[in-house]
C-alpha cells in the first residue's frame, strides 16, 4: 500500500525545494530594479511533484493545503536572500488562513527564527476554494497586517480570485495572472482588463504586479497602462536559493542592475 | 518494436497502481516499447497528473486503497471529463461481473483480470491506441 507515501515524501525534510523569482520595478528611467522575490516551491526531486502545478493540485485534492503551506513557508524563509531592502512573497492558500488557526503564530515564529522582519514579507493568497471559515480567514489577515505583513491576491482575474475576495482582503498588491499579460501588447481586450484592474487597484490603494512578462513589448505596454512591478522570464526564471542570493547582492551592489537578467531593458 | 517508428511524437501513458513492483515493471516494459510513461500510486496523484498533462492511454488498477476500493472507476470518469479520446484500461484482481459491467458503462475501454502477462496488456494497449 502506497497511501500517503507521496504526502510523506513532500513533507519530509528536504521534500520542498524553494525557488525565488525576482519581482522587478520598471520605472522607465532606470534599468529594472529588484523589488523582491516571489518564493515558489517544487516538490521532491525526481517525482511527479517536482512540477508545482501537479504538487499543488495533489495537495488540494488531499485537502492538505495547510500542512504543505507550512512546509513551503519554512523552506522558503530558511533559504531566502537576506538583503534588508528586498521583499519576500510567499504563497498561502486562503483555506489555510481560514482553517488553520495556528498558522499566523507559526508564520510569525518562522520569520523570527530566520531573522526576517515581518514588514519585509508579503503573503500571496492563492485561492482555489472558498476559505473554510470566513471569520477565521479575516481574523488571520488582520493579525498578519497588525504585524506589518503585506497581503497580495494571486492570479487576479482567474477562478476564485474574484471581486468578493478583493473586497474581503483589501489587498496591498494585485497580481495579474499571466493569461492577461501574454499578448497584452497586441490584444486590446487584455489591455482593457488590465486598465480595469488598474482602476480597481487605485481605488483599493493597491499596487499591480504583472506575472509572466516575457518580452520588451509587454513591458512597454504594461508601463503605458501604469503597471510598474513585473516578474517573468524576461527578468529571470525562478532561481535557486544560491542564485537568488547572488542576484540580490549584484542588484544591491550595482545600483540594482541585475547581472543575471537575460535581457537588459532600456525603456 | 517502437511506437516512435509510426508516430511523430511518442504516445504518453499513465500507469496507476499502488504496488511498487507492478508500477516499476509496467513502466520499464512500456518505456521499452517507446512510450512516454508517467506513474502514480494514489487516486489524487493520478488526478493531479490528469489535470496537467494529456495522455493517450491510462492503465489503472481498479483498487488503490485496499479492501473495497474502486478508485479506478473515478479515474475513468476523470479521464473522460478531460478528454474523450484518452483510452482507459482497468486492471483488477477482484473484478466481479458487476464491476466489469460498471467499468464499461463508465467508459473504460478494456477491463483485464489480474494476473495478466505484460505482453497481453501491451497488445490491448496497442490495439486501443491504433483505433
Amino acid at each position: 500500500m502506497q497511501e500517503h507515501r507521496a504526502l510523506n515524501s513532500i513533507l519530509a525534510p528536504g521534500g520542498i525545494t524553494p525557488m525565488y523569482q525576482p519581482i522587478c520595478a520598471v520605472d522607465g528611467t532606470l534599468p529594472p530594479q529588484l523589488a523582491g522575490f516571489e518564493c515558489l516551491s517544487r516538490g521532491p526531486i525526481g517525482t511527479n511533484f517536482e512540477a508545482a502545478n501537479v504538487l499543488f493540485d495533489y495537495v488540494r485534492l488531499k485537502r492538505e493545503e495547510s500542512l504543505v503551506d507550512r512546509a513551503c513557508v519554512s523552506a522558503a524563509l530558511t533559504r531566502a536572500p537576506r538583503q534588508e531592502n528586498i521583499r519576500l512573497s510567499v504563497n498561502v492558500h486562503a483555506s489555510t488562513l481560514g482553517r488553520d488557526r495556528d498558522f499566523v503564530p507559526f508564520f510569525i515564529a518562522a520569520a523570527d527564527n530566520n531573522d526576517i522582519p515581518l514588514n519585509r514579507l508579503t503573503i500571496e493568497i492563492v485561492e482555489h476554494a472558498p476559505p473554510w471559515d470566513n471569520v477565521s480567514f479575516l481574523t488571520a489577515l488582520a493579525k498578519l497586517r497588525e504585524n506589518g505583513v503585506k497581503i497580495a491576491l494571486d492570479d487576479v482575474g482567474l477562478g476564485q480570485s474574484n471581486f468578493k475576495m478583493m473586497i474581503d482582503v483589501c489587498p496591498d498588491y494585485l497580481k495579474i495572472d499571466r493569461y492577461f499579460i501574454e499578448r497584452c501588447d497586441t490584444d486590446p481586450n487584455r489591455r482593457a482588463v488590465i486598465e480595469a484592474l488598474r482602476s480597481l487597484a487605485s481605488r483599493f490603494g493597491a499596487q499591480l504586479v504583472a506575472e509572466g512578462v516575457s518580452t520588451a513589448e509587454m513591458v512597454e505596454t504594461l508601463r503605458s497602462l501604469g503597471v510598474s512591478l513585473m516578474q517573468g522570464y524576461l527578468f529571470a526564471k525562478p532561481l535557486t536559493a544560491e542564485d537568488a542570493a547572488r542576484y540580490a547582492v549584484a542588484s544591491d551592489q550595482r545600483a540594482a542592475r541585475p547581472i543575471m537578467s537575460p535581457l537588459d531593458i532600456t525603456v | 518494436m517502437s511506437q516512435q517508428q509510426t508516430t511523430a511524437e511518442p504516445e504518453r501513458i499513465l500507469i496507476v497502481d499502488d504496488e511498487d513492483l507492478i508500477v516499476g515493471a509496467m513502466r520499464r516494459y512500456f518505456q521499452g516499447l517507446g512510450y512516454v510513461v508517467d506513474s502514480a500510486y494514489e487516486l489524487e496523484e493520478a488526478q493531479a497528473l490528469l489535470a496537467n498533462y494529456q495522455y493517450d492511454l491510462v492503465i489503472a488498477d481498479l483498487r488503490l486503497t485496499g479492501i473495497g476500493g474502486v478508485e479506478g472507476l473515478q479515474i475513468v470518469a476523470d479521464v473522460h471529463q478531460k478528454c474523450v479520446d484518452t483510452r482507459v484500461i482497468l486492471l483488477s484482481a477482484f473484478g466481479t461481473p458487476e464491476i466489469e459491467r460498471e467499468s464499461y458503462n463508465r467508459g473504460a475501454d478494456a477491463f483485464l483480470h489480474k494476473p495478466k502477462a505484460m505482453m497481453e496488456i501491451a497488445q490491448v494497449a496497442k490495439s486501443l491506441l491504433e483505433q
